[in-house]
Order: structure tokens, then C-alpha cells, then sequence
């Protein structure tokens, strides 16, 4: 195997290789003293690297474990950024640890069965608004001691509390007072989350939510270890000795900005399942990076990849595309003449032909129509759930000129120039500039493109600054809401002044209506409000991951709710 | 010489406050916040804006940080909450240096190396060989050297990884790539001094006093031809020292200047503020020492110095 001559005892062939190196730059003709000279600098050079480093070497990714036969793998993964402190501002690294490291109470397999985890059973109230949790009584943390009741606790009550940062703070809002404490207005024992016993937990909710199962897998429901976990700041999370795992998988060694390792936890309790000894998670800065580290046998996993991997890899066994529960799509900002006219609006939606956007971004992008992401399933008919009605609307060029020309601007004249803001991403550079384009050759009306960097493109989105912004959504949890929420008058992501007492009524009815077959025709009716009636938004694109995976490993499963990929099965050979 | 120097510390001491100031400033006026990201609410926000004191009047931040300043009090990371600023700095200077060290001492010797064989050297390929080879590779921008680098001995051959800097193998390919735009210039710069100085009065008196040509090159001409490459060692390690965002994003490794487009992006104003004063006292510090060594090499600017003193 190439790879592995190149990756196995690495110190010993560097020295080969540093020499090889010189004598092509040193070129051939050198004499004797010339040979003097190069060996004085190799000399020189491994001495100041050794001395500088402190001869840090070793280290996780030398070798990928997948090629040297041991039970291990190398996962690259973007960027360090966020905490792994569930109660945090978390973001890629807390995904990339907790879907290894941290069991959840219970969590829905591909099929839609539930799959128990942390718990071993549940029960609930006739109206949906009393849940009870019986944990597993083997359940242990990683130093051996149990899993009890307060540790989910702990990560709720810390959340709750506005300065942890926690972004998904507010998917405990259906908690009775949960809002109320974090906006300061209850104290913390009115919470309505009860611990009876180590192994029991209740949680009483304002409302009935009947998805409420859905939300226990992200971060604020997941467990942190009372003992040690007090704050997103105080590092308890990236020290192998408190950051302790209740999962199949434990940290074992951080180092910021390079990467971390996770062993297999032997006090798990269904550890005879998990059959990988190390998972080493490597932080790349961007996807071409990962790209090149696959290719030159560094890493055994690459996640999220350009789209021209895919050409790349047509047809080998390395690739590996998957759907992403994501939806790209545009927001109007009703504030704005003439987007204020849903006229214009269902135009703009119309005039745009979304085959050929496709075509020109990637492969890896496929046309939608819907806010609900194309691949999110529904779990009772195991189907997407937007195939479940009617498309909510279809481009149509001459429908669309008429109705810009109802709204009082025939063939695009006097219709001002909107700006569309947009993140400097490659994707959303070639997006913008095929939508301005449509546009004016469709409706004769001129786009103006404003690329800004990301974070300042959240910032226009939060200020409401825009005419038209780019969103771009990724299901938190595998259950419809989590985009028709958005949507809500007094939803934080709903930017654009959408106050739709209808919608609402429509998503809040959904949220407790507990046959399933009546509630996704609320939802659809929701969406096809929304999206096929007042055109609040214009749908772009679903998209597809593109993922290179060693052949070797076997076991590795999709996340349904996400959409993410999950190691803790996995096997190699 | 004394007075000198001490003007030249202050003048910089007095640069890196008005750099400080500056950026502060700036850093403020770029839209977005450090706790705004895609998944988080206007309210978590404002929290966390109120806990780190940003929704105070800009005067009263600007006094308080500056005042932390002068304790060598950076204060801590808002993207990565509890950990200080001079930590960081600490971490990912240490890996730049790690990298510019070798890569220096590798441009000089074989800057040096290949300068005196262009000027000495009696075959004609030789001299035209390297003058060519020089001439392209100090026109090829670092980040294209980088990148070809990668493909041949990474992606194509397998040889070298591509990644990180887990092994002393890692450290190849980056320190190859930022040497070789400062070797091509001290080849250049060696050449052509020593050309010149190979022609001078005092080499014909040597040589006719019966000196071996390797005695002349290494002891008397070299020494003189060595100024001007000194001048540009100056600028070079600065930049080396500070960190070549390109080499170190190709590579991905992390070193301060990936470090410091990151802090920008996450507007990380504590970070970004201590990076650049950091940087700046490097850049200041490195021009000052060689600026006062050249100042002491050459006798004609230290006498200078020691009349205007006396």
C-alpha cells in the first residue's frame, strides 16, 4: 500500500526525504563542499524545528489507524469552533464530539423506530405535556461514575441562563417557565423539569408539543457531569480529566486548532457493540485542504467537500453523497417597497428558473420549491415529507410578467433596483450572479449584488438591513417544525417582518394536534401559506454532501435527523 | 550610538501606541459583533455583549483596554471564552517560529550559497543556471510555490503529508515554501555585491600579493558584500516571524497568520488587537535590531554616530 509506506515510522524516513528534497534543490553539480553545506543546514534546520516544537512529534494523524490495522480512524472536520459544552455556544466541534461521545436520552433510527439510549423507556401524559424518562440504571460516565437525572439537569439550568451563550436555549422554551427564567422573569426552582429520583426525569411542558421526543437530541437536552461541568468558560470541556462522556466514545487528548482524540469508553454500557478503538478528529480550515489530506492518505474521513470532488471520484468507492436536511433559500424583506407587494414577490419566485441555477452551482445541488427541506422524511409513511402534497408553486415566465405588471410595473419599467445581500461563499457568489441574471432577462428588473463576509452578512440579516438576504437552514431536529418555526412573528430568525396571525395559528395548532396524518396536513397547509400563497420566501436549492470514505471502514450510518455522518458502529476491514 | 538608540526604542515604543489606538478603533467600526453567529438570538447577543462590557460607551472601553495594556494584560478570547489572549499568542507563535527560524537560516545559507557561486563560479551554466532559476523563482508568488509543492510531493508522489505539523516531515514542504522567495533575493543580492566586489582595488592587491582565491571571497570580499543582504534580512524575518497566512492556510497549520484572519472573521476584538500589537512590536523590534547592527557593521555610519554624539 502506498500510504502506508509513506505513514508508517514516520521519523525514520524523514530524514530520507529531507535529503531528497535538498538534493533536487541543490541540484546535481554540487562537490564535495556543497554536500558539506546542505548536510550543515539539514543539521541546523531539524535542530531549531526540534528545538522550537519541543519535540512535539507523535501526536494523532501521522498515521490514519485504518491503514496501520489498528482499530482507529481519522475524521477530518472544518475548523475548530464553539465549545463542547452543551449548555455553550456550540457549533461544528460540539457536532462533530457529541455524535461519539455523548448519548442522548433516545434518538429515532433511519426507519423512525425510536432507538433508547441514555433512557430505557418514557412515558407520556394523555395532552402530551408530561414527559417521564426512566434512565438506564448501567449507564455510566466515562471515570466509572453513574449517570443520574441531575446531569441532564445540569446542562438545562446552565443554558437557561442568557450569558452560557447557548444558541438552542430556546428549544427549551416548551418547558413550563423555561422562558421566563432565561428572560429574567421566574426563578430557576419554577422550572418545570423534576428529578424524583437519580434515575428518573419529568419534564412538564407549557404547551403540548407533540415533537417533543424530536428536541432531545440537541445540545441543551444532552447530559454534562454535574461534578464538573459549571461553565462554558472554564475549559472543564477540552480537559480529558472532566470532560467526561456518558457515549461509546471519550476525549482523550486536545490540542487547540490541530485536533482532538477520542478512545472507546470502556465503562460504556453497550460497549460489546462498538468495535473502533480511536476516532481522531482533525481541524481543517477549509474543504480543498481536507480534500488534498484524503488524497495524500492523512485523514480516512472528509466530510462536506466541493462538488468538484465529486467529478473528481465519479464512480470509485471512496465517495460517498449524501442529503443534507438543508434548505437555501432567499428572504424578502417585506419592509421594502415594492417587496411588500405579494405580487412582486410570487414574480420574483416565478421568474426564477431554478434547473439551470442548479446547473451552473454544482452537482451537488438539486431545485426546491419548498422552506421544508426536500429530504427531511416524514417519519410515519418513512417518505419526504414535501412529496406528501402538491409543489407549492411552479416557474412560469409569462405568469410572472403579467403579475409585475398587475403590481404596476409592465416589462420591469420603474421598478427601483433591489440589493441582494449575500455571504462571500463560492456558492452563494455563483447563486447571486445566475439570480441577477434570470431576473433581468426575465422581468427586465436589475438586481444589485452585495457580497459581504459572513459574519457581517448575519449582522444585515439580524438589523433587518436588506432587500433581499441569503438564509441558509439546517435541520436541528428531524421533525418539520424546526423550519416552519422560523417563520413565526415572533420567531428571532424571522428577519423580514413576516407577522402572519394565520401562519401561526396553523404551525400552533400543528404543535398539538397528536395524529400524525392531521398534523402534516397542517403543516402543509403552513408551508403552502407561506411559501405557495404570500411568496414570503423564494426556495433555491437542496443540497448534497459530498463525502470521501476510506473503503476500508464499514458501519458508517446518516444521522436522519441531520443528515450528518455517525462513527460510533463503524469497523474497519 | 547611545542617544540613537534610545531615540530609535522610543520612536517605536511610540509607533505600536499609535498602531493600538488605531486599530481599536477600526476593529470597532467593522459591522458584525463577536457573539453573532448563524444560530444564535438577538438576545443571547446583547447578554453576552453586556457580560463583556461592549454595550458600554466606546471612550470608556478604549481607556479600560488600554490601561489592561499596559499591565501586558491582553485580556481573554470572545470566540474561545476563558482562554487569554497571550496564550494564544504564545501557542501559535511558537508554531510560526517554528517554521520561520528554519526557514530563514535555510534562505540565508542557501541564498548565501548560491550568490557566491553565481559570482565566482568559472563555468558560464553555472552562473547563468542560477541567475535563470533565481530570476523565476523570486517571481513566483509564495502561495502558487506552496500550492505546486503540495501537488507534486503531497497529492502527486505521496512523499511528504500535507497537513498539520504532527512530524518533523510535516515541516518540509511549509519551510521549503517561505524559504524560497527570500533565498532567490540573497542569491541575488549576494551576486551582485560580491560581483562587484570581485572587481575592486583591494581584491587585484590581494590577488597579487599571491592570496588564494578562496581566502579572498571568504575573508575579505564577503564580508563587505554581506551589507546589503543584511538590510534585507530585516524586513524578511519580520515577515517570516509574523506569520505568512497563505503557507500556513495551504498547509493547514496553526500558526499566528491563520490565526489572525480567523480573529477577523470572528471579530475577536481582544484577539485581533493583541495579535496586532504583538505583530507590530515583532516588525518594530526586528527593523531595530538591524537597523543598529548595520549601523554598527558599517565604520563609516559608526563614526558618524559617535561625532553627532560627541
Amino acid at each position: 500500500m502506498k500510504i502506508l509506506k509513506k505513514t508508517s515510522g514516520d521519523r525514520v524516513c524523514i530524514g530520507a526525504g529531507v535529503r531528497r528534497c535538498r538534493r533536487n534543490e541543490n541540484s546535481r553539480k554540487l562537490r564535495q563542499r556543497g554536500k558539506r553545506a546542505a548536510s550543515l543546514i539539514l543539521s541546523m534546520l531539524l535542530l531549531c524545528t526540534a528545538a522550537l516544537t519541543g519535540c512535539s512529534g507523535a501526536g494523532g494523524g501521522g498515521s490514519t489507524g485504518a491503514e496501520s490495522g489498528e482499530k482507529a480512524i481519522t475524521v477530518a472536520i472544518n475548523s475548530e469552533t464553539g465549545t463542547m459544552d452543551p449548555a455553550g455556544s456550540i457549533a461544528l466541534t460540539y457536532l462533530a464530539y457529541s455524535v461519539s461521545a455523548l448519548d442522548e436520552l433516545l434518538t429515532f433510527d433511519e426507519n423512525g423506530e425510536i432507538e433508547y439510549r441514555a433512557a430505557e423507556s418514557y412515558e407520556v401524559n394523555e395532552d402530551s405535556t408530561v414527559w417521564t424518562f426512566h434512565l438506564r440504571e448501567d449507564a455510566l460516565w466515562s471515570d466509572g461514575t453513574p449517570v443520574t437525572s441531575a446531569d441532564f439537569l445540569n446542562t438545562i439550568t446552565r443554558a437557561l441562563d442568557p450569558v452560557s451563550g447557548s444558541g438552542y436555549a430556546n428549544y427549551l422554551f416548551p418547558i413550563e417557565n423555561a422562558e421566563a427564567i432565561y428572560n429574567g422573569e421566574a426563578e430557576m426552582d419554577t422550572l418545570g423539569v423534576e428529578t424524583p429520583d437519580d434515575h428518573t426525569l419529568t419534564f412538564r411542558l407549557a404547551e403540548p408539543c407533540v415533537y417533543f421526543l424530536d428536541l432531545l437530541r440537541l445540545p441543551v437536552y444532552t447530559p454534562s457531569c454535574e461534578r464538573y461541568a459549571d461553565s462554558p468558560d472554564s475549559g472543564w470541556d477540552t480537559d480529558p480529566e472532566t470532560s467526561l462522556a456518558n457515549g461509546p466514545f471519550c476525549l482523550t487528548e486536545y490540542v487547540p486548532d490541530q485536533y482532538f482524540v477520542l478512545e472507546k469508553n470502556e465503562n460504556y454500557w453497550d460497549k460489546d457493540r462498538i468495535h473502533l478503538e480511536r476516532i481522531t478528529y482533525r481541524f481543517f480550515d477549509d474543504t480543498q485542504s481536507m480534500a488534498n489530506a484524503y488524497q495524500a492518505g492523512e485523514v480516512d474521513v472528509a466530510t462536506s467537500l466541493p462538488s468538484t470532488v465529486m467529478e473528481l471520484y465519479d464512480g470509485q468507492d471512496n465517495l460517498l453523497v449524501t442529503d443534507l436536511i438543508a434548505t437555501r433559500y432567499i428572504y424578502f424583506n417585506l419592509n421594502v417597497e415594492p417587496l411588500d407587494d405579494v405580487r412582486v414577490r410570487e414574480a420574483v419566485n416565478l421568474a426564477v428558473n431554478r434547473e439551470e441555477l442548479c446547473q451552473i452551482v454544482g452537482t451537488d445541488t438539486e431545485p426546491t420549491y419548498n422552506l421544508i427541506a426536500k429530504y427531511m422524511k416524514d417519519k410515519e409513511t418513512g417518505e419526504y415529507f414535501v412529496d406528501g402534497t402538491e409543489q407549492p408553486f411552479e416557474e412560469n415566465v409569462e405568469r410572472a410578467r403579467e403579475l409585475l405588471a398587475e403590481a404596476g410595473y409592465p416589462n420591469g419599467e420603474g421598478f427601483p433596483t433591489l440589493t441582494y445581500s449575500y455571504p462571500t461563499l463560492e456558492m452563494d457568489s455563483d447563486t447571486a450572479q445566475v439570480i441577477q441574471e434570470q431576473l433581468k432577462e426575465n422581468l427586465n428588473i436589475n438586481i444589485e449584488l452585495n457580497a459581504q463576509e459572513l459574519q457581517s452578512n448575519y449582522s444585515s440579516r439580524y438589523a433587518g438591513n436588506f432587500d433581499m438576504i441569503r438564509m441558509n437552514w439546517t435541520a436541528d431536529f428531524a421533525d418539520p417544525y424546526t423550519y416552519l418555526s422560523m417563520l413565526l412573528s415572533n420567531s428571532t430568525y424571522n428577519c423580514s417582518g413576516i407577522r402572519d396571525a394565520e401562519y401561526d395559528a396553523l404551525v400552533e395548532q400543528s404543535s398539538s394536534e397528536s395524529d400524525p396524518a392531521k398534523r402534516a396536513e397542517l403543516m402543509h397547509q403552513a408551508e403552502q401559506l407561506a411559501v405557495g400563497e404570500q411568496f414570503y420566501i423564494m426556495p433555491l436549492y437542496a443540497m448534497k454532501s459530498v463525502n470521501l470514505v476510506n473503503p476500508k471502514i464499514t458501519g458508517i450510518r446518516q444521522i436522519p435527523a441531520s443528515g450528518a455522518l455517525e462513527y460510533r458502529y463503524a469497523d474497519i476491514g | 550610538m547611545l542617544r540613537y538608540t534610545l531615540k530609535r526604542i522610543l520612536t517605536g515604543i511610540l509607533a505600536l501606541f499609535v498602531l493600538a489606538c488605531v486599530t481599536f478603533f477600526l476593529v470597532r467600526l467593522m459591522p458584525g459583533s463577536p457573539f453573532q453567529t448563524g444560530s444564535v438570538s438577538e438576545q443571547v447577543v446583547e447578554a453576552v455583549e453586556r457580560e463583556y462590557g461592549l454595550d458600554r460607551p466606546l471612550p470608556e472601553q478604549f481607556m479600560t483596554y488600554m490601561g489592561n495594556l499596559l499591565r501586558g494584560d491582553l485580556g481573554v478570547s470572545y470566540e474561545d471564552p476563558g482562554v487569554k489572549v497571550t496564550d494564544i499568542i504564545g501557542r501559535t507563535w511558537r508554531i510560526t517560529a517554528s517554521l520561520g527560524v528554519p526557514a530563514l537560516i535555510l534562505a540565508i545559507l542557501a541564498g548565501t550559497f548560491f550568490g557566491i557561486l553565481r559570482a565566482v563560479s568559472r563555468r558560464r551554466i553555472v552562473r547563468e543556471t542560477i541567475s535563470a532559476v533565481g530570476m523565476i523563482l523570486a517571481g513566483i508568488p509564495g502561495f502558487a510555490v506552496a500550492i505546486l509543492l503540495l501537488l507534486l510531493f503531497s497529492v502527486q508522489l505521496r512523499l511528504l503529508p500535507a497537513s498539520g505539523l504532527l512530524t518533523p516531515a510535516h515541516y518540509i514542504l511549509p519551510v521549503t515554501s517561505l524559504a524560497v522567495y527570500p533565498a532567490a533575493v540573497i542569491t541575488r543580492l549576494t551576486g551582485n555585491a560580491l560581483e562587484a566586489e570581485m572587481e575592486k582595488d583591494y581584491v587585484l592587491f590581494a590577488r597579487a600579493k599571491g592570496l588564494g582565491r578562496k581566502r579572498i571571497i571568504f575573508t575579505h570580499a564577503l564580508k563587505n558584500a554581506w551589507r546589503p543582504v543584511l538590510n534585507y534580512i530585516g524586513p524578511a524575518s519580520a515577515f517570516l516571524l509574523t506569520g505568512s497566512f497563505v503557507v500556513e492556510s495551504i498547509f493547514t497549520i496553526p500558526g499566528i497568520g491563520r490565526e489572525f484572519v480567523n480573529s477577523i472573521t470572528n471579530r475577536d476584538y481582544t484577539l485581533i488587537m493583541g495579535l496586532t500589537v504583538f505583530m507590530g512590536a515583532v516588525v518594530i523590534g526586528v527593523n531595530l535590531v538591524t537597523d543598529l547592527l548595520g549601523a554598527w557593521l558599517d565604520p563609516a555610519v559608526r563614526r558618524a554616530y559617535q561625532e553627532e554624539a560627541g
